[in-house]
């Protein structure tokens, strides 16, 4: 397993009780990553597109979004296609989480480049099962586009 | 000597008779002199023989000399001039001649004929002298403003033989009108009382031969004073000679001629009537004999030439206002249908259901066209109101009528005529109206009127005036029985009057304009529901994933609450937390049911041809291995090979699945049997829900000898949610399977159904399209 601990996840997400129930199952999943969240799609692209607010400040991006698609504002899929369509965070994953099961919302996500499609059980264990999925891919199997910035070449 | 040829005698044969040249009689009648001139130097070539009674002048020595030199000096200029101007028309002018040595006034006619020109010469009347008097002239103005101000034409008829009655002075005068077929009847009489009657009787047409029509539309009037009075031959130059006639001259033609001879088949049949003398003016109607003013005299009776001319212009007149005169009875009736009109085209404007509205009140319908009877045929569809044909009769009429007739309306009297099968049903249906609402389906509405034993009134028998002779040779005879002779004429309805077609046409118009309204309305109207249905869908989808958010709070809550809280709960906490779970888990389980429901009605139908044959065992497949391992293997029969169906693969699938499930689900015995199968067309004969499949659909079955359903479910077990056994019994479930299995099948124009022996068993029928059989 690679150690992808570092590289920091966004999470965006409205629902403060499902954001809680992730923190709380990554947590028993020992995930270390640093976690943002957003909780509409305009704060997400505030977030990204930020400007240091002096010129020491280096800004750390993301390597890693979780993103709700039905969100209040700028919805998610604005979102996914906005962040693919720039330069500068077309390579970041982007990992759609939401109840939303709608076939042609997965197939739309897909072709404008979503690199995973989760959907969010109602049912505690299957949420569980999920969030491992993700986490144990994503977060610890995957290698992340800036790991070498990240971790430096071994 | 072909002019002076005797045509006397009893009959003469049909075919002369009616073409029989009457204006080539080569006669006249004695009430006058008659002379034929030469064009320019009216030298008088021809010359009626009587001369001598009115001139007294041989009619020999008149022969090659010139008219002008017969008369008084004063009138020569005059008779100069309306000899060179007239025309084909007699024209009047007056005449002295000097007889025996008195100064003599005569009326004079001149017209022109193709060889020659002809002047008729009749002794002025006393009274007459000079120009016709004011008195008349007075008298015709009055008469004529009154015939203008009466309006039905009844009426008008009946104020117009009075007026000539009182002119003229006739025993009888009558309004004779001629029908389609030439056939006449008396429509208008003044009579002494003593008289019979003849108002109403019918005429044949052989009454009147054609050559004699003819001659009316050319010469309006026509007066015989003196039926009985000897007829005049005419002598020319040749036949005075002495030596024997050449035929050179052609036949001198008397159409115009006022003192024309009388034809004897017209006298004896005259005379037969008791009519002695006679004055006929004919209505010329756009250019048509419309009928004959008749006046009768039982005495010889001369008319002044003045009274003659007022009778042929009141009889222009009369024919001229013919046609702004109204039936008041018939106005009074169309204005009635025309009520009835607007009422029905109002309602069925104004209706839900357009066939309801069409027979309901029915005697509306009938009052339409007065009819006694109708059908209303839409498609295989037949209304039968009032007196009608047998409704196998009325499908055979109505099937004949749609390949027969080609108009949009098609109507007669005597139905029998162009479709004998209507012989058998003539006394409800002689008469038939088909208005054909569609062209392209059998949509009509037939209207039917009984036979009438209809009786016309013949001034006679109408076939004792046609005699056959020893040869076979029709002849015509003068008829002398006038006693009224009644004929029954069967299988014919009363016709149908121009108002009544004009009604049903105006009826189709509004039907054919009320449909296209209520198909754009329809249009319209899918429209919204389409959209709402759309709406609904998008609605059900959206809500039920609003749903789910604050539910996975739920469970995901609780569940932590267990498992990190759970040492701080007592047991029935922890089992009340439990429940909680439970019921959100279930509610998920509706929540996902919705979902799937709402969806299918948003996504597309992928049709393609699909082999149950695969199809099915895969779903079999399915379900044994979801089935616990320790249950017994499935047994599901097919006992025929599957058709192919045109349907979507993925939906069919899930139909097979559902009512497989539910085949196994609901069951008492340890290893259930279920059979699938499609029905041959044997049985689909018997099955009583499967009648009106078209012959392309198949009718496909699943059967189980479950614990089957109670008739009064057949219904709600289709319904959205609806269970009929406790939530936990039969392996739970969300009511939903059979809901979607019948959204599919619909969504594929089929339909489910249900039979059942309860506590046995129960099987689903639906209907997909075939593929290939």
């Amino acid at each position: 397993m690679q150690g992808n601990s570092k590289t920091p996840l966004l999470v965006v997400e409205d629902s403060d009780e499902d954001f809680e129930i992730l923190q709380i199952f990554m947590e028993d999943m020992a995930v270390t990553n640093p976690i943002y969240r957003c909780t509409t799609g305009d704060k997400a692209l505030d977030f990204l597109y930020r400007t240091p607010d002096t010129e020491a400040d280096t800004i750390v991006q993301p390597s890693m979004i979780l993103l709700d698609l039905n969100l209040p504002g700028i919805d998610g899929r604005d979102v996914l296609v906005r962040l693919k369509q720039d330069e500068q965070f077309r390579e970041i994953p982007i990992v759609i989480f939401t109840t939303n099961s709608d076939p042609k919302d997965i197939k739309f996500c897909y072709r404008k480049g979503a690199n995973g499609y989760l959907i969010k059980p109602v049912r505690t264990e299957r949420f569980e099962k999920a969030i491992q999925a993700f986490v144990d891919y994503w977060l610890n199997t995957n290698t992340p586009p800036d790991w070498v910035e990240l971790t430096g070449l071994k | 000597m072909r002019q002076s040829e005797p045509l006397h005698g009893p009959g003469r044969l049909q075919q002369d008779h009616e073409l029989f040249p009457v204006h080539l009689i080569g006669s006249t009648q004695p009430y006058g002199v008659l002379m034929v001139l030469t064009e320019s130097t009216f030298t008088i070539t021809q010359v009626s023989q009587n001369t001598f009674d009115y001139l007294d002048i041989r009619p020999q020595s008149l022969l090659g000399k010139s008219v002008l030199d017969l008369l008084e000096p004063s009138s020569r200029a005059q008779l100069q001039q309306s000899l060179r101007t007239c025309t084909h028309h007699p024209s009047y002018v007056p005449i002295a001649i000097t007889v025996a040595n008195t100064v003599k006034s005569f009326d004079g006619l001149v017209h022109r004929t193709n060889q020659c020109t002809i002047l008729e010469l009749e002794p002025a009347s006393p009274q007459q002298t000079g120009q016709p008097s004011g008195a008349l002239q007075n008298n015709l103005h009055q008469v004529i403003a009154h015939l203008r101000g009466v309006n039905d034409i009844t009426d008008f008829l009946q104020t117009a033989v009075t007026e000539i009655q009182t002119l003229t002075g006739y025993d009888r005068v009558m309004v004779y009108q001629f029908d389609q077929y030439d056939a006449g009847s008396v429509v208008a009489e003044v009579k002494p009382p003593e008289e019979v009657s003849y108002l109403g009787l019918h005429y044949p047409a052989t009454d009147i031969p054609t050559s004699v029509r003819q001659l009316y539309q050319q010469s309006t009037v026509r007066f015989i004073p003196d039926l009985t009075a000897p007829p005049v031959e005419l002598i020319t130059i040749e036949n005075s000679a002495a030596g024997p006639a050449e035929e050179v001259t052609s036949p001198l033609d008397l159409t115009y001629a006022t003192l024309r001879g009388v034809d004897p088949c017209c006298i004896e049949y005259h005379q037969n009537m008791g009519v002695a003398a006679l004055l006929v003016i004919a209505l010329v109607k756009d250019n048509q004999l419309w009928g004959l003013i008749s006046c009768h005299h039982r005495t010889p009776k001369f008319l002044p030439c003045s009274t003659r001319l007022a009778c042929e212009v009141l009889g222009q007149l009369v024919a001229a206002e013919l046609g702004s005169k109204v039936d008041k009875t018939e106005l009074h009736y169309i204005n009635s249908l025309r009520t009835i009109q607007a009422d029905f085209v109002d309602s069925i404007a104004n209706a839900k259901n357009f066939k309801q509205a069409l027979i309901e009140p029915a005697l509306r319908l009938l009052d339409m066209v007065s009819a006694q009877g109708a059908a209303v045929c839409l498609d295989q569809d037949i209304t039968l109101i009032g007196h009608t044909p047998t409704l196998e009769e009325v499908k055979t009429l109505s099937k004949w009528a749609m390949t027969e007739t080609s108009t949009e309306i098609f109507h007669t009297s005597c139905l029998s005529d162009v479709y004998p099968t209507a012989a058998t049903f003539k006394t409800v249906a002689s008469g038939l109206i088909v208005l054909k609402i569609s062209q392209f389906r059998r949509y009509l509405i037939l209207w039917f009127r009984p036979e009438v034993l209809q009786t016309v009134n013949w001034a006679g028998d109408p076939q004792t005036s046609v005699h056959e002779t020893d040869e076979g040779h029709i002849l015509l005879c003068p008829r002398n029985s006038f006693e009224q002779w009644q004929e029954i004429v069967q299988a014919t309805a009363i016709p149908w009057q121009p108002a009544e077609i004009t009604n049903a046409v105006a009826l189709k118009n509004a039907i054919v304009g009320i449909v296209l309204n209520k198909a754009d309305e329809l249009a319209q109207i899918n429209l919204e529901l389409e959209r709402s249905n759309r709406e609904l869908d998008s609605f059900a989808y959206a809500a039920s994933h609003d749903l789910k958010e604050p539910l996975r709070g739920i469970t995901n809550f609780s569940n932590i609450l267990l498992k990190r809280h759970g040492q701080a709960l007592n047991e029935s906490g922890i089992k009340r937390l439990q429940t909680l779970v439970k019921l959100a888990e279930r509610m998920d389980g509706l929540i996902d049911a919705l979902l799937k429901f709402s969806r299918l009605g948003q996504t597309a139908l992928l049709l393609q041809p699909t082999d149950l044959n695969l199809l099915v065992p895969t779903v079999v497949e399915m379900l044994q291995a979801g089935r616990e391992e320790d249950l017994p293997p499935l047994q599901v029969q097919i006992p025929l090979p599957l058709p192919i169906v045109s349907a979507d693969p993925v939906l069919i699938t899930e139909v097979f699945s559902n009512l497989l499930s539910n085949a196994l689900k609901y069951t008492d015995k340890p290893q259930p049997l279920v059979e699938i199968g499609c029905l041959t067309h044997e049985e689909r004969l018997e099955q009583q829900a499967a009648t009106d499949i078209t012959p392309d659909s198949c009718v496909l079955y699943v059967k189980d000898d479950g614990i089957g359903i109670q008739t009064r479910h057949f219904q709600n077990i289709f319904r959205l949610f609806k269970r009929l056994h406790e939530r936990d019994s039969y392996g739970g479930g969300t009511g939903v399977g059979l809901t979607i299995a019948k959204k599919i099948i619909e969504r594929h124009g089929g339909r489910i159904w249900v039979e059942s022996v309860y506590g046995e068993k129960t099987t689903f029928y639906f209907v997909l399209n075939c593929k290939e059989k």
